[in-house]
């Protein structure tokens, strides 16, 4: 630290940091419409002028540019600084399309108020969606640019002369109106370097230059992911959010949490009349910081209101009918009772979900208690406990220390996942930053290609069952295995040994799919024996298991597994089809979407006599219900989840309910009450103490709050150990297998009612099938073809993808509600059955 | 992935000299601009897997130079030139007769594909002026007629209209 004079004032500052931070950070007003936080400077707005005694050529210098050294004397408000500042501006402003922003009178404008000074141009701040949040705007009040300039007095502007470039509306995310672009490039650098996207370029020179996306098409032509970095740095109205964005002044924000994977990305909700109207990124959880991804950014929008349960609803013979929360309750614990009454609790079963709050999932346990059952699971709880069980043969236990803010500061790593980038978009980001900051050699094994290949040192691709013994011959450092491309293999290898040459710095990552339990538990051995091999005794510190879901690790370390002779997923399923278990209480899941073996599922529900569904919305497990529970929307909620990386993260509620719906907890705590649980929880914080109390080493409230975003549910003082396990060799399948990924823009919310806008931007509704599959196939790319296992039948549009081998197809997991999962077993073994391609006369 | 296509290895195969962070970019960009007339969307993305770059980078670039087009060209651009010498001596008034006879705008071509207007800037033979340039994509043609006025302006873009080609107007 170093001593520097700030407008006469003595602060302590980091030599070599860019003034201007140390400028903000003091909470002194300077304008900076081109700086990116964290950023090499761009030097392009020349609006952070400031005086530097002493420097040369001149005193004048850049504040984003001049970097901190020991008795610098700085003063950003002298009156030359102040009118070189609003001459700088004035420039920035001939080309803008505002004339509030010198206007004397705008403090006595109102939004819907009529301008006294200019009632035909209606381009200026008053109806500019970004009024009232602008950096632009801010800046002009804090140099007093008013004072400065009375633009239309006399004045020709650049603004009026060229006719203004059209906007681009033409996708369901991000809004880009470039007649209100300064040219700051903040867009194209987020895109770039926060990003590693590069979806966006200045194009053009001099009075032509423009933002541009991809070749210069439509955004959505472009490869944009839509993550809304470059929203959140554009000082203008130019890039804003679509949903929203003429409502996006937030009166009020709210911290919470992303639920969308399990990276957890904190995030905060901007209100306005108790309902979200944006999301920004929220710098709690050390991973995710400043960024998130489309579904975090626009997952309050998944579905709309008018779609959302508000009232409960009950069976009346073929149809479900609203009525009062209850009557609803009343009748859900009739049933429950009536179920038990005949057939004892034993017939009686509890499903969780691996998306709700741990506060939820431990009244779930209570409730299961209450009613005497010891089926109590969730959909993907085999693979989560065949995964956890091969970690504990390998640690000595599941709840790894390992960091998800490993990644960004590993020189290698090893990922085996199907498509980070679709499933786990921030972990993914992370792992790019490595690649592209610290050179990191990147292996990614994978069915099929991903865009994290094209970042990587080696992209071994597999066939869709040999993921774990290719990751374990990898461990063993074998002969590349059958398959392989040798080439790759030789690259990968190398990694492996670069990464045992700074084993500290290197880590594995394994992102189990929620499908194939046996498959998944074996890989799960593998990437074990994978960190063991490169970091030995160290290897519990350097193996990240990424569950698909938010909250997986959190439910079940609430006790959402079966209790003794407890029944698992698969088996609940078959013992309802078999007629067992006559009733099922399901907490916002939908295993028809979630779960393999479709067809088992929808029969198991439809033999059961009594189906209590608590959700928000109706789901298509919810249409086979006795009883629909209305609950309030995820954002809306209140509690914890527990992510990838054990952090215990928190949601808090950014929505109020606007009929009948209530929260996961109140519902699941009237419910528990009703059975007759004996604890009497109610609120969130009597069910957060009693967690704290009784789920081992988990955080209460406080300690959470005490430091967000670091608190883990993690045993103290834990040792591990390394052992080696050996992985089961796969079956040499022929044929065409089947690999299913969760994809990035189909929304969990949307997929479970089976939306036809599920996925907003149509772009994951096909199968990819390799061009000579195709043509073995008579199918061109689009046409409408069915795949099956000879029983059922799933018909998709082909993709003709060079990414996936010859006798590899892959279809996204919530394609039409999930409609491949019926072409898999209930135990979810894709790779061990091969399906047939049949293609249709294209349409 | 982008799916690898009959037109994606042909340019592939092309620009296939040209190395990533070897200042190849430009090089590259006229290879594919002489050889297809325009830089198409599919053109820059290979360009950008092959230099290791993302495609909107290469687009800025590409977009910076008045003479790289993104739409396909006319058969035969005429090529206007608006410098100061052939402005003095009345180009106003050839380009007034180019742009009404083939009922086009500047920068832009006829309906059928056929002939276009073209923004040009001075290339030093200023003592021909007032001059046009014809450039016909077919036989890479690109040659001067200069000591323009208007009326053979308009029979030189009714001519091209009609279906002559450069070589027959060159002549005639
Ligand atoms: S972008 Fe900002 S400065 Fe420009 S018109 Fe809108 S609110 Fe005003
Ligand atoms: S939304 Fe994200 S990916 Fe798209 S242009 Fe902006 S920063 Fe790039
Ligand atoms: S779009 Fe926004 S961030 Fe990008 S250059 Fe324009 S004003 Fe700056
Ligand atoms: S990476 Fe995951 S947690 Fe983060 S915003 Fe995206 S879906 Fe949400
Ligand atoms: S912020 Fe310093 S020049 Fe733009
Ligand atoms: S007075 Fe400024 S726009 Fe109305």
């Amino acid at each position: 630290m170093v001593e520097i004079t700030l407008n006469g004032q003595t602060v302590d500052a980091q030599p070599g940091r860019r003034l201007v931070e140390v400028i903000k950070e003091q909470g002194l007003s300077i304008t900076n419409l081109c700086y990116i936080d964290g950023l090499e400077p761009y030097a392009g707005c020349r609006t952070c002028l400031v005086e530097i005694e002493g420097a040369r050529p001149t005193p004048m210098q850049l504040a984003c540019v001049a970097q901190v050294a020991e008795g610098m004397k700085v003063s950003t408000d002298t009156p030359n600084v102040k009118s070189t500042r609003n001459s700088v501006l004035s420039i920035i402003l001939a080309n803008h399309p505002d004339r509030c922003l010198t206007c004397h009178r705008r403090v006595h404008c109102m939004p819907g108020d009529i301008c006294l000074r200019d009632d035909v141009v209606t381009h200026r701040c008053l109806t500019c969606s970004k009024n009232y949040r602008c950096e632009l705007q801010t800046a002009c009040e804090i140099t007093d640019q008013g004072d400065f300039e009375e633009p239309w007095v006399g004045e020709t502007r650049s603004y009026y002369e060229v006719p203004p470039p059209e906007p681009d509306r033409g996708n369901p995310f991000l809004e880009f109106d470039p007649q209100m672009c300064i040219i700051c490039t903040r867009c194209v650098r987020a895109c770039d370097s926060l990003r590693h996207t590069g979806a966006v370029t200045l194009s053009g020179k001099g009075h032509t230059t423009m933002i541009a996306f991809g070749t210069g098409g439509q955004i959505h032509e472009s490869d944009c992911d839509f993550c809304g970095a470059c929203i959140d740095v554009c000082p203008t109205a130019t890039l804003m959010e679509k949903p929203n964005k003429w409502v996006g002044l937030a009166t009020d924000w709210t911290n919470s949490v992303c639920n969308s994977c399990s990276v957890g990305c904190t995030i905060s909700y901007g209100t306005t009349d108790d309902r979200p109207v944006i999301v920004k990124p929220d710098r709690v959880n050390p991973a995710s910081r400043d960024q998130i991804c489309v579904r975090g950014r626009f997952g309050y929008t998944a579905v709309s209101d008018r779609e959302r349960l508000t009232r409960s609803l009950v069976r009346a013979g073929d149809r479900l009918l609203p009525t009062s929360f209850d009557e609803a309750l009343q009748r859900a614990v009739e049933n429950i009772e009536g179920v038990k009454r005949a057939h004892g609790a034993n017939a009686i079963a509890v499903l969780g979900s691996p998306l709700a709050l741990n506060e939820e999932a431990h009244l779930l346990v209570e409730i299961a208690k209450a009613i005497g059952t010891p089926h109590i699971d969730f959909s993907h709880g085999p693979v989560h406990r065949a995964v956890s069980a091969a970690l504990t043969g390998a640690f000595g236990t599941h709840r790894l220390p390992s960091s998800l803010t490993d990644l960004e500061t590993s020189d290698t790593i090893i990922a085996i996942a199907s498509d980070l980038e679709e499933s786990h978009q921030v972990a993914s980001l992370r792992i790019k930053d490595a690649v592209v900051k610290k050179r990191a050699a990147l292996v990614v094994i994978s069915a099929h290609w991903g865009e994290l290949d094209s970042f990587a040192a080696a992209a071994i691709r597999v066939r869709p069952g040999h993921e774990a013994a290719v990751a374990n011959a990898l461990a063993d450092e074998a002969a590349a295995p059958e398959g392989v491309d040798a080439a790759a293999w030789a690259k990968a290898i190398a990694a492996v040994s670069k990464a045992k040459q700074s084993p500290a710095t290197s880590t594995v990552l394994f992102a189990p799919n929620g499908v194939d339990a046996a498959l998944q538990g074996e890989t799960a051995k593998a990437a074990a024996n994978l960190a063991i091999a490169i970091r030995g005794a160290e290897a519990a510190s350097g193996l990240i298991v990424m569950p698909t879901d938010a909250n997986v690790n959190g439910i079940a370390d609430m006790g959402v597994a079966p209790g003794a002779n407890g029944k698992s997923f698969p088996e609940i399923i078959a013992a309802a089809q078999a007629g067992e278990i006559k009733g099922l209480v399901i907490h916002a899941d939908n295993p028809l979407l979630n779960a393999p073996g479709t067809d088992a599922i929808r029969a198991a529900l439809a033999n059961l006599d009594a189906l209590v569904v608590i959700d928000e919305i109706r789901s298509t497990t919810a249409e086979h219900a006795t009883v629909v529970l209305a609950e309030l929307p995820f954002h809306a909620e209140d509690g914890t989840i527990t992510n990838a990386d054990r952090r215990v993260l928190r949601q808090r509620p950014a929505a109020i309910a606007r009929g009948q719906e209530r929260s996961g907890v109140a519902i699941l705590a009237a419910l528990a009450h009703s059975l007759g649980s004996a604890k009497k929880l109610t609120t969130v914080a009597e069910v957060a103490r009693d967690i704290a109390d009784h789920v081992a080493s988990f955080p209460a409230y406080s300690t959470i709050d005490g430091a967000p975003g670091t608190t883990r549910a993690l045993p103290a003082n834990a040792t591990f150990t390394a052992k080696t396990q050996p992985v089961a060799a796969p079956a040499n399948v022929e044929g065409i297998l089947l690999t299913v990924n969760r994809s990035l823009f189909t929304t969990w919310a949307g997929a479970s009612m089976r939306s036809e806008e599920a996925d907003q931007l149509h772009r994951e509704e096909s199968a990819w099938v390799n061009p000579r599959d195709a043509e073995a196939l008579g199918a061109r790319g689009g046409d409408a073809i069915v795949l099956t296992d000879g029983t059922h039948e799933v018909r998709i549009a082909l993709r003709l993808e060079d990414g996936v081998p010859q006798g590899t197809v892959y279809v996204p997991h919530y394609y039409d509600g999930g409609a491949i999962m019926a072409l898999l077993p209930l135990d979810g073994a894709a790779a061990a059955q091969p399906i047939r391609l049949r293609a249709l006369q294209p349409a | 992935m982008p799916l690898e296509t009959e037109s994606r290895a042909q340019i592939r195969a092309l620009i296939a000299e040209f190395r990533p962070n070897h200042g190849d970019l430009l090089a590259t960009l006229h290879r594919i601009q002489h050889e297809y007339g325009y830089l198409s969307r599919e053109a820059l993305e290979v360009v950008a897997e092959q230099l290791h770059l993302f495609a909107a980078q290469v687009y800025g670039a590409a977009s910076y130079y008045e003479e790289f087009r993104f739409e396909p060209p006319a058969a035969v651009d005429i090529r206007w030139c608006s410098g100061p010498a052939c402005r003095a001596r009345n180009g106003g008034g050839i380009r007034d007769a180019l742009l009404a006879t083939l009922a086009v705008q500047m920068n832009g071509q006829t309906e059928d594909g056929r002939v276009g207007v073209r923004l040009g800037q001075c290339i030093g033979t200023c003592e021909l002026a007032p001059q046009v340039w014809i450039e016909e994509r077919a036989s890479h043609t690109n040659e001067v007629v200069g000591n323009l006025n208007a009326a053979k302006a308009v029979r030189l873009a009714r001519a091209l209209r009609d279906g002559a080609t450069a070589q027959e107007v060159l002549r005639g």
